[in-house]
């Protein structure tokens, strides 16, 4: 008991700060910062080259791709342009050979469209209306 | 010196500008960025390299500091994780400058030891049950009870959201609780 209270008092949080503190002994040599910026300036062409030489590598990619893009088009655009509006056009024709089938059939006299469309109406508002009472009943 | 005169820069506060230069960051928080790598190392060597590498990473990197964020905090997050590499590269060789058994054992009941050497053998306990805590936890415990940083400012250091700072701050508390009862 008497340790168990002692070591909730050993983690005492102000005794973790305490404990933390840095000490008189401990304290670091001053940094020199006169080494700091030697060693970066002494890393600094290493480094300035490194990036040099990326950035040119990537300029002449960007403009190889450019001027592929820019030599390809004027030969591919006419084709791809073409390609482009067949298929257009067939799935035009696809979809337009259901859908014509379907409008001739309901512009036939015979078939009461409007009263079809009236009796769907009449069942929607009939089932809202029922589970309107529904919720009544329940709430 | 040139190198400070040329990393001069203007930093506006409420519409007053006044010069904020490396110079005067190494000044005000090198003991605090050496004192933050030392206890995520535990090891004075490393935290003497973590300290210099995060100096050179921040000169390097000064020009692209955000102004209007704290010089303190940026300079403690390139220490953190300076101190979190270091220790990763070295593993657990580097992990112990203290044993654990050495961190848990009860000072000698034969000895008669005055309050000075209890208070250090205390505090050397606490410091290698820190630095046994997983990186994870560690980094917290360190920044919040060394470098007395709120929880907001933790996760802003550290880049984790303050909601899972301060369950690891819960959690590395419950890890430490539990070391320092383990009787050798």
């Amino acid at each position: 008991m008497r340790s168990d209270r002692h070591n909730d008092d050993l983690f005492d949080e102000a005794r973790l700060r305490r404990a933390l503190r840095l000490e008189a002994s401990e304290l670091p040599p001053r940094i020199d910062l006169a080494a700091i910026v030697a060693d970066a300036r002494a890393e600094r062409p290493a480094f300035a080259v490194a990036a040099l030489v990326s950035r040119v590598l990537a300029g002449v990619a960007a403009a190889g791709l450019v001027g592929l893009i820019a030599m390809a088009l004027p030969t591919v655009a006419p084709a791809l342009a073409s390609d482009l509006f067949a298929a257009g056009i067939e799935t035009l024709t696809r979809v337009a050979i259901p859908v014509s089938a379907l409008l001739s059939l309901a512009a036939q006299p015979t078939v009461p469209i409007a009263a079809i469309a009236a009796l769907a109406v009449a069942i929607a508002y009939e089932y809202a209306q029922r589970r309107e009472r529904v919720l009544e009943v329940t709430s | 010196m040139a190198a400070s005169v040329a990393l001069r820069i203007d930093l506006p506060v409420f519409g007053v500008t006044s010069p904020v230069t490396f110079a005067d960051g190494v000044r005000d928080h090198q003991d605090e960025v050496y004192g933050v790598a030392l206890r995520i190392t535990g090891d004075r060597d490393a935290a003497l390299d973590v300290a210099s590498s995060t100096f050179l990473k921040a000169y390097r990197a000064f020009d692209r500091f955000d102004q209007t964020r704290p010089l303190r905090h940026w300079l403690l997050r390139i220490a953190t994780n300076e101190a979190i590499s270091y220790v990763r590269k070295r593993g657990r060789e580097l992990r112990r400058s203290v044993d654990v058994e050495e961190a848990t054992a009860l000072p000698d009941s034969k000895a008669a030891p005055d309050t000075e050497s209890m208070a250090r053998e205390e505090r050397e306990r606490i410091r290698a049950a820190v630095s046994l805590l997983p990186e994870l936890y560690r980094v917290v415990i360190v920044l919040r009870y060394f470098n007395e940083l709120s929880v907001d400012e933790i996760a802003h250091v550290t880049g984790r959201p303050a909601s899972t700072v301060g369950v690891q701050l819960l959690r590395g508390r419950a890890l430490l609780r539990s070391a320092l009862e383990v009787k050798p």
